[in-house]
């Protein structure tokens, strides 16, 4: 092979340029700087291990290499911390952790590994990339002794586009060097293309691999009406039953569960507690079905509720009743319902003194006195003119000092406030629980000054009222 | 043919002052070198072999079928529960990132601090690192409950959930930390090995091997000037990869001390976790590449002054790993903090004692004999202290995380836990998944980095060369 001469292989392979081969590092040192003295520039070694100094001996020049990698590491560190940034701070800000939305500290962590990701990737990438690999098709390899090239030989290496290329002297000069052989290059015949099985292969695999993308891709855009394909059922599927199922664990059949007796739900004490109904609702249970019965109407039947308990007392002794006409629709006939059978409580809930007093008076006076009067006759300054302009639809407030209302328990007074009666709507909204049990401490201590009798002056007074 | 050549030194393990040592023996060519290594790969494997992947690769299947399990079933087969939620699968991820430590420390830092006697090891100490990342990975992939959602954590832009991962938190930097380790490793382990595929490639008698490695080589052909790319994006990447490899357990440990629990939150923890990393890795390259220079007769390139080597940084990170544990006791003590120093009171002498004193016999007693040179010099002696390391690594991570949340603030919360036969035979089953992925390697590609090695003996025959010592750098044919 050493032998061909420049014009036999002008035409079919073409020449590439000289290898002589080497069987010591130091041999190879000594030819490489011998060649590149004789002027000779687009040389190469090929070795088993880097040698030391060949660089040097050949001439190679230093790589842009690390400026890949410093821009790639710039690039990781910025391309962390606005992907931070905008994904925690400006696209899905929450509060976490008690860190700010732009928590630069703890971002830290993330630039420095993407930073290392992408200076490292792009390292390896580049370097393969600036020597020309992957590259399968080399003229070199057709030669079975450069074989050795990886393994204990080292060859130098003198391509034919050097400008001061000559064929005879590049040998010459080689064989000059003490190698092991010196051989021509020659065009590799065989075809540079990848073998048609192997890319037929690689092809397929690839398509293969996109199968899976595709069908998802398909399933997530196309529209179905087969139903969902679950690969993990996760939450959508579970063994449970929902709040208006039936079952047959509870003989009830019931899923949902009812509340032990006596639970009170949190936020509903109002519901349970007497202070807030002003009457007690175990005792009132206990004293028959009329309560039960009005609560399943409640549910049942709204009519019922609207007005459950009209007042029997209708006649005022007080004032001059005008003509009752009762004109809202549906009250007349229910009008007759009987007064609800409730444990009232007989007892003020809370604490009885001075300040409590002076709240009732107070909120009597604002919310009650217009209509009933501010001595609870039912003579309220609305009433008053109503009457006056004889307004038909007007019903006369309620005395205080009826017998009824006087006969009535603390608590069926403060139901009364608290729901309303009759015309009268309830104040729950305007009032507090404490300053409707203040209000019906009010009233009672109307009732009983409007009311009084000589014994309940004091005995050393009397005097005084009799001379008056 | 160039010989390194010592008739007179043996032992290696001597320094003689004035001259390097010799980390190539046995009168070793570069073709005999690249023998010596490549046949492993094309001859029949030793009955060695056989044994350990006929038994590594049933195990592994164990490990897929309770992962199988776990996915069909739940969380609830392991033994994790109320307060211990992080139990055996966060202690076996803890322990398996240490272990890869071992390989990157050897080929980026020891690299850039010029230590030759790493070239015997690294490939071989990277591989391990590779597969010991694998195992861990999948622990913290299986624990998320619904693995399959495990993509999750990846920032994508999600049409569903119309949301982005949490980055103020350190179970995402983990996640990020572990992901970049796992790929740089890889990738730097790939890089290390393309002059050796080729190396293969060259040696390959029939096409389908050669047609094999030569597309794993990429068509590598020694050139001075790929050299010299390839040798700046290997220092570059040793540079990229110290700090990288020092961070990733830095992170890990992040996990732990970001907390609150008393026994979790401290900084001591970034770097008592990187010299246990350092140490757990030492330990398992140690545990591995005794029998492998044994099995594949690799004792001339994995010589006596390696392990010697090896087994002093496991007695200086032990050491250090010791000192870790007394300066936690200084600090519960000195912070007067009662539930720091109860939660450290409760490590060594609460339900969980007897896991704290296999800590530390292990890890802080059994590497002190290596500062015996017999122990140090000695393969079944290093192998069996080897052993005892990563045993006492694996209840070190075991004791930080169980011990501190299964007693913390609440008594009445209190717990014990108790691991289920799930539990042990995911253990006993990542242990499956590396051994079934170093056999594979051993059998399949370069387990020493043969190009590193001859530019070693290269330098060694140049200086002694140089020296005149008279050791020959003969010559023949």
């Amino acid at each position: 092979m050493s032998d061909h001469k420049p014009e036999k292989k002008a035409k079919p392979p073409r020449a590439f340029g000289w290898v002589a081969e080497y069987t010591d590092d130091s041999k190879l040192l000594e030819a490489a700087r011998k060649v590149r003295d004789s002027g000779y520039s687009r040389t190469d070694a090929f070795t088993p291990f880097p040698v030391h100094g060949i660089d040097e001996a050949l001439g190679i020049k230093a790589t842009v290499l690390p400026w890949f990698t410093l821009f790639a590491g710039a690039t990781g560190t910025s391309v962390a911390l606005l992907m931070q940034w905008w994904t925690n701070a400006y696209d899905y800000p929450y509060i976490i952790s008690g860190k700010p939305f732009a928590s630069w500290p703890a971002f830290i962590p993330v630039a420095f590994e993407l930073t290392i990701l992408f200076a490292a990737f792009t390292t390896v990438f580049a370097m393969l990339g600036l020597n020309g690999l992957p590259k399968f098709s080399n003229p070199l390899f057709t030669n079975p002794k450069f074989d050795r090239a990886t393994d204990d030989r080292f060859f130098l290496w003198v391509d034919s586009r050097d400008k001061y290329f000559n064929t005879d002297k590049v040998k010459s000069l080689l064989e000059s060097t003490e190698p092991v052989s010196v051989e021509e290059v020659r065009e590799d015949s065989s075809s540079p293309e990848i073998p048609k099985a192997i890319f037929t292969a690689i092809l397929s695999v690839i398509l293969l691999t996109l199968i899976p993308g595709a069908i998802l891709l398909r399933m997530r855009s196309a529209r179905s009406d087969a139903p969902r394909w679950h690969v993990f059922f996760d939450m959508d599927f579970q063994p449970k039953k929902k709040p208006q199922q039936t079952t047959t664990l509870f003989a009830d059949r019931r899923v949902q569960r009812q509340p032990v007796p006596g639970t009170i739900a949190r936020g509903e004490l109002d519901l349970a507690d007497p202070y807030y109904l002003g009457y007690d609702p175990d005792k009132t249970a206990a004293l028959g079905a009329a309560e039960a019965t009005r609560m399943v109407a409640f549910k049942v039947q709204d009519a019922v509720v609207q007005d459950p308990q009209p007042d029997p007392t209708a006649k005022v002794p007080v004032v001059d009743k005008p003509a009752d006409p009762q004109p809202v629709a549906g009250a007349g006939p229910a009008a007759a319902a009987a007064e609800p059978n409730y444990a009232w409580l007989t007892e003020f809930p809370i604490e009885v003194n001075d300040e409590l007093f002076a709240l009732g008076k107070k909120k009597f006076e604002i919310n009650c006195a217009v209509c009933h009067g501010f001595g609870g006759y039912g003579d309220g300054l609305v009433s008053q003119r109503a009457v006056n302009l004889v307004q038909t639809y007007w019903l006369q407030p309620t005395s205080m000092h009826s017998d009824n209302v006087q006969k009535q328990t603390i608590g069926r007074i403060y139901y009364t406030i608290t729901n309303g009666k009759g015309r009268m709507a309830g104040y729950a909204s305007s009032l507090s629980p404490r300053e409707r049990w203040a209000v019906v401490l009010y009233v009672r201590s109307l009732q009983r000054s409007q009311n009084a009798k000589i014994e309940d002056v004091p005995e050393s007074r009397r005097n005084e009222l009799s001379s008056k | 043919m160039a010989t390194i050549a010592s008739n007179k030194v043996i032992d290696n393990t001597i320094d003689t002052p004035g001259r390097r040592t010799q980390l190539v023996t046995g009168n070793q060519t570069y073709g005999s070198l690249t023998h010596m290594v490549a046949r492993i790969s094309e001859e029949a494997q030793p009955l060695a072999w056989w044994v350990t992947f006929l038994l590594a690769v049933p195990t592994l299947g164990m490990f897929g079928g309770l992962i199988v399990y776990l996915f069909l079933t739940g969380v609830g087969v392991w033994g994790n529960m109320s307060p211990v939620f992080w139990a055996w699968p966060i202690v076996n991820f803890v322990f398996w990132v240490g272990i890869g430590h071992a390989g990157t420390l050897i080929s980026a830092i020891l690299f850039l601090f010029r230590q030759n006697w790493r070239t015997g090891i690294n490939r071989a100490a990277e591989a391990m690192t590779i597969f010991a990342v694998v195992c861990a990975g999948t622990f913290p992939g299986i624990h998320v409950g619904r693995a399959w959602l495990a993509f999750w954590l990846t920032p994508y832009p999600s049409l569903n959930l119309w949301m982005w991962p949490q980055f103020r938190s350190p179970l995402l930097w983990d996640v990020f930390a572990v992901g970049t380790y796992a790929s740089v490793s890889l990738v730097f382990w790939y890089m290390g090995m393309i002059p050796d595929l080729a190396t293969f490639r060259d040696r390959s008698t029939n096409k389908f091997r050669r047609m094999v490695y030569g597309i794993l080589s990429l068509g590598w052909s020694g050139s001075s000037r790929h050299w010299m790319r390839y040798e700046k994006a290997y220092s570059l990447l040793a540079a990229l990869a110290t700090p990288l490899v020092l961070s990733v357990h830095t992170v890990v440990s992040f996990d732990f001390a970001v907390s609150q629990l008393p026994g979790w939150h401290t900084t001591i923890f970034p770097p008592y976790f990187v010299a246990g990393a350092i140490f757990s890795g030492f330990g398992m390259v140690v545990t591995l590449l005794v029998p492998v220079r044994a099995i594949y007769k690799l004792k001339d390139v994995i010589t006596l002054r390696h392990l010697d080597n090896m087994n002093k940084i496991i007695l200086a990170t032990g050491s250090l790993v010791g000192l870790a544990y007394a300066t936690e006791f200084f600090m519960a003590w000195y912070s007067k903090n009662p539930y720091e120093v109860f939660a450290f009171w409760n490590r060594a002498f609460g339900p969980y004692w007897w896991a704290y004193w296999i800590m530390v016999s292990c890890n802080v007693i059994s590497p002190q004999l290596f500062w015996f040179k017999f122990f140090r010099t000695n393969a079944v002696a290093m192998w069996i202290v080897s052993i005892f390391v990563n045993i006492g690594m694996w209840f070190e991570r075991f004791v930080i995380t169980v011990t501190s949340l299964s007693r913390d603030f609440l008594p009445a919360s209190w717990g014990y836990f108790t691991p289920t036969w799930v539990d042990l035979g995911m253990l006993v089953g990542s242990f499956g998944l590396f051994f079934t992925l170093f056999s594979l390697f051993c059998r399949y590609l370069p387990i020493v980095a043969i190009a590193e090695v001859k530019g070693v003996m290269s330098q060694h025959a140049h200086a002694e060369h140089r020296h005149g010592h008279g050791h020959s750098h003969g010559q023949s044919h």
